[in-house]
């Protein structure tokens, strides 16, 4: 069959010394860039690129496809143990993966992300081999009614994350979506809630808030007590360190979640890995036995997001080499390096350059498997991290949350906006106002306005075109069920609870 | 004697070097030149500035390294007020794009100006196309100003910013032709292709170098090329004002300048050496390979040249509604 | 059940009045513009929910308030002190950045979470300073070339 051959011909070009050696540069270099927050897969590549003009392009591009999944092995590791994300994709490993850190599971919770990582990144791997053409033409299809329907179902995770208090959470949600509404609108070039400031022109960057509210709020809160500073359980025994078969077995349908949402938001141009974490972490809440479960610490609340993060690099390769159309940040600067090793991206690029396509792609099969084998034994390594005594650590967190947010673009306004979402995330935790519904709101904030105002101009004010065409409202009428969803869990709890007080 | 004699001339000579005025050692950079762009790494202008720095160091026409600082933030707002800020330093230089002159004019927060700046050389204009679906029924932009004419608001074009020179463009075949169609900003370029391929808008302004791929794969077709004459490569493309449609071309400059208050012999040095490099091969043949034109151009035709543009600029924009701040 | 704490109300009051500065912000942009909406749009709604939430709990709560006592987990005044302490001394070492570089700022910073907020030797916190100050030179700055602010004295 033609795959097979294609295969046969994809893994010669991988598993040459060379290809093998960059491949392995490039896995290794993009694990540490996950690792630490502040350094980003896309300047990683482009400090890179001048280094690349002596390679064989192929090479290049598997040393740069490395760097770009290898970054999502590595994110996890910082938000499970620290409670920082280490990268935007990661936030929503912080909410489940620090808590069980918490439990003394910080073990079985890498361990799972790096499992997670690897059975999604398959998949990715996969879906680029086979169904990449007819999934590209289908993400055509999505304009922007179907973008916004596909934000309003993220939207609708809100439900999912907002612990006891609904009103709270609904306020966080909103105060997110103001936030990112921070700066120059796009349709008008008109800056908003900016206050003069030119830093605050391209918005708030997403990766200080979730730093601030995360890190930062959890740091201030265990300084609050002496006793209360040290919580951390350390894990004893190889057992300990890494996932059980229960947690496998917990965490089979996240695999499954976090590989198709991962992969299918990130054919979606624009859509990126962090709403694939989001809402693959909501589905699996949604569909889980015990939802309320999630947030205090649940295996496959790792799982699901760290699958999706994985997958979605899978995805958005996928427009790019089929269609040379840059679907996010990093997949840019791999069409301009495309371009500077002469290659001539778009719908022809796998025909004429199969060596290119093929090779990729079962070099990325085995820049799986090496991350794999890095990470897993890299496990009880770092989670060693936790026995640092916390008046260790908690500096420590202070500066790499510094640098984090310095590194974005070598400004201290942004270190100075780390500050003051710090103390609002202490304030939030101190009174019960949940972070995670708020960093959703920001994250599609953005895309949700865009969306809906770019289908009004599309249909001129007419707010029908949201809701007439099939794939939005499909997609609108499932966001409206998701809603509904906890509702009908707490109607349940409430005539349970009514019965058994014999009020009914 | 001899020695004093000697020593007499020497003491001349250096007399000679240092006291007549107007007598300077000739500047060369003597540590690494950093060249300020607007992007993120990997964005339009900080790819275009890692290819030339690379190139001129491969010429070896600058003695120091060139180093690219990406200073992005506000459009442009961020990078020229670093520039602004390191007055009289020889050894910064900015990539300057279109948005440097349209930004100031829209935002509040950008409040340092082209004219605050030193320019040295403009290096390349970007041509742009006008592209639709392959089985689209525009054959050329006359169809289209048809169509819209006869359908007010009903056809759609994708693109950037409102300030871009794509809805410019817009802006002033509207003008000219008295039709009217809805411009779709998209923040980003993949998904403007990717909501003209399916189908959502029905036409986009784009780089030639952009479509090349898609039409060369039978996705799309060129309907009129923005230039004065047609482009190269795209030789049996009309034109629009071989089509009847008389507007000016927007251009899309690139060039190099430098912070405020520079000296004269330095912005010399600088033109020198870009002059130098724009009759370079390797510089020939990435003009060809990108589909620039070459658009070199120093000295006070520069100075004329933003000065056209920003006026041009402010009459297109104004029309267009958009809030002129400055 | 949400808003009982004084801390709830707190918030909810201030919340409110946020929202009303929101709603306040953005009737000053355009409501709609060329074709849709404009960008005084979304943030309009957005400031009005924020309130009307805000409002409603708060309203709320003080109705229930009204039928029991507060809420008796209280906030404690000195577990308040030292986390906005905490925070404090971390805005000063932010200051000090420019200053002074990040390698001194966070050692200063060290010194002072480990003195008086954990009552240890002023040993064990210049060791610990030292050893944060040295190894995020060593990784950040030397192997990884990530620019940090620095001090007149390069690091």
């Amino acid at each position: 069959m033609d795959a097979i051959n294609n295969l046969v011909l994809g893994f010669s070009i991988a598993l040459s010394a060379a290809n093998l050696f960059w491949c392995f540069v490039g896995v290794f270099l993009g694990t540490i860039v996950g690792v630490l927050p502040g350094l980003g897969p896309p300047a990683t590549i482009a400090l890179l690129l001048p280094l690349t003009f002596k390679m064989d392009p192929t090479t290049a591009m598997i040393m740069m496809a490395g760097i770009y999944y290898g970054a999502k092995y590595g994110g996890s590791t910082t938000s499970i143990l620290l409670n920082v994300p280490g990268e935007s994709a990661s936030v929503v490993t912080c909410l489940d993966g620090y808590q069980l850190a918490r439990q003394g599971r910080a073990g079985p919770a890498l361990g799972i992300a790096a499992i997670a990582s690897f059975v999604a990144g398959s998949f990715g791997v996969l879906g680029l081999m086979f169904m990449a053409p007819p999934v590209a033409r289908f993400a055509l299809r999505f304009g922007p009614p179907e973008y916004f329907a596909l934000m309003v179902v993220g939207l609708a995770m809100v439900v999912f994350l907002t612990g006891r208090s609904m009103v709270k959470g609904v306020l966080a949600t909103l105060v997110g979506l103001w936030l990112a509404g921070v700066g120059t609108d796009v349709f008008t070039a008109q800056s908003r809630f900016t206050f003069g400031h030119m830093e605050l022109l391209d918005g708030i960057d997403f990766i200080v808030v979730s730093i601030g509210l995360f890190a930062i709020g959890e740091v201030l809160i265990n300084l609050e007590s002496r006793t209360g500073a040290q919580i951390f359980k350390v894990p004893r025994g190889l057992r300990n360190l890494l996932p059980t078969l229960k947690d496998l077995k917990d965490s089979r349908f996240a695999f499954v979640n976090g590989s198709v949402v991962g992969f299918f938001i990130g054919v979606l141009p624009g859509a990126g890995s962090t709403i694939a974490s989001f809402l693959s972490y909501g589905l699996e809440k949604a569909f889980s036995r015990n939802p309320e479960m999630f947030g205090a610490g649940v295996i496959e609340g790792v799982a699901a997001p760290e699958g999706a993060n994985n997958s979605e690099t899978g995805g958005a390769l996928v427009p790019l080499l089929t269609l040379g159309i840059p679907g996010s940040a990093t997949t840019a600067i791999l069409l301009a390096a495309l371009h500077l090793w002469g290659f001539r991206p778009g719908p022809l690029l796998i025909q004429e350059n199969p060596n290119l396509f093929w090779g990729l792609v079962a070099s990325m099969y085995v820049g799986n498997v090496m991350l794999l084998v890095l990470n897993l034994p890299l496990v009880p390594v770092f989670a060693q991290i936790l026995k640092v005594p916390y008046f260790v650590l908690y500096p420590a967190i202070f500066g790499i949350s510094i640098i984090g947010a310095y590194s974005i673009s070598n400004s201290l306004f942004d270190v100075w906006m780390l500050g003051i979402f710090g103390l609002l995330g202490y304030f939030m935790r101190k009174l019960d106002y949940p972070a995670a519904p708020l960093v959703l709101g920001m994250v599609l904030g953005k895309r949700l306005e865009l969306a809906l105002r770019q289908s009004l101009m599309m249909s001129q004010g007419r707010l029908s075109i949201l809701v007439g065409r099939p794939l939005s409202a499909a997609m609108l009428l499932f966001a409206v069920v998701l809603l509904f969803m906890p509702m009908l869990g707490r109607v349940r709890a409430w005539r349970t609870r009514a019965i058994e007080q014999e009020l009914l | 004697m001899k020695l004093k004699n000697f020593a007499l001339a020497v003491a001349l000579l250096l007399a000679w070097f240092l006291g007549i005025p107007g007598q300077a050692w000739p500047f060369g950079p003597t540590k690494p030149v950093e060249v300020v762009v607007h992007t993120g790494p990997g964005g339009g202008s900080d790819l275009f500035a890692r290819a030339i720095s690379e190139m001129i160091g491969k010429e070896k026409l600058v003695p120091q390294r060139l180093q690219v600082v990406n200073k992005s933030g506000g459009g442009s707002a961020v990078a020229m007020a670093y520039l602004a800020e390191k007055k009289g330093d020889t050894h910064t230089l900015g990539f300057f794009t279109g948005v440097w002159v349209t930004n100031p004019l829209t935002s509040k927060e950008a409040s340092v100006t082209v004219k605050d700046l030193t320019p040295i050389a403009r290096l390349v204009l970007e041509p742009a196309v006008v592209a639709v679906k392959a089985d689209s029924p525009y054959k050329s932009m006359k169809d289209f100003v048809e169509a819209a004419k006869k359908n007010p608001g009903q056809l759609r074009q994708s693109g950037g910013s409102v300030t871009g020179r794509d809805n410019l463009t817009r802006l002033v075949i509207e003008k000219a032709t008295g039709a009217k169609w809805v411009f779709v900003s998209f923040p980003g370029g993949g998904e403007r292709i990717a909501n003209l391929l399916g189908g959502h808008v029905q036409m986009m302004v784009m780089e030639p170098q952009e479509a090349g791929e898609h039409i060369k794969a039978g996705n799309l077709r060129v309907i009129a090329s923005l230039t004065e004459s047609r482009l190269p490569s795209f030789s049996n493309v009309p034109t629009i004002k071989e089509q009847g449609i008389d507007v000016p071309v927007i251009p899309q400059a690139r060039g190099l300048l430098a912070p405020p208050g520079v000296s004269g012999d330095v912005v010399k040095y600088w033109e020198g050496v870009i002059g130098r490099f724009a009759k370079t091969p390797a510089w020939k043949k990435y003009l060809n390979d990108n589909q620039f034109e070459d658009g070199f151009l120093t000295g006070g035709s520069l100075n004329k040249f933003f000065d056209d543009l920003g006026l041009q600029m402010r009459d297109v924009l104004k029309e267009a509604g958009v809030k002129i701040v400055r | 059940m949400s808003f009982e704490h004084r801390g709830d109300q707190l918030s909810g009051i201030i919340l409110s009045g946020f929202g009303i500065l929101v709603i306040s912000e953005a009737t000053a942009l355009p409501y709609v513009s060329e074709f849709g909406p404009g960008p005084g749009f979304l943030p309009l709604w957005i400031g009005i929910g924020i309130t009307a939430c805000s409002l409603a709990a708060l309203v709320v709560s003080f109705f229930r308030a009204g039928k029991r006592s507060l809420d008796s987990s209280e906030l404690s005044r000195i577990e308040i002190i030292r986390g906005v302490g905490s925070w404090a001394a971390f805005v000063v070492s932010i200051a000090l950045l420019p200053l002074i570089g990040f390698g001194l700022s966070l050692g200063l910073l060290s010194v002072f979470l480990i003195i008086a907020l954990d009552r240890r030797s002023p040993w064990v916190a210049l060791g610990v300073a030292l050893f944060l100050a040295l190894g995020f030179h060593l990784v950040f700055n030397l192997a990884l070339g990530v620019s940090l602010p620095v001090g007149p004295l390069g690091f």
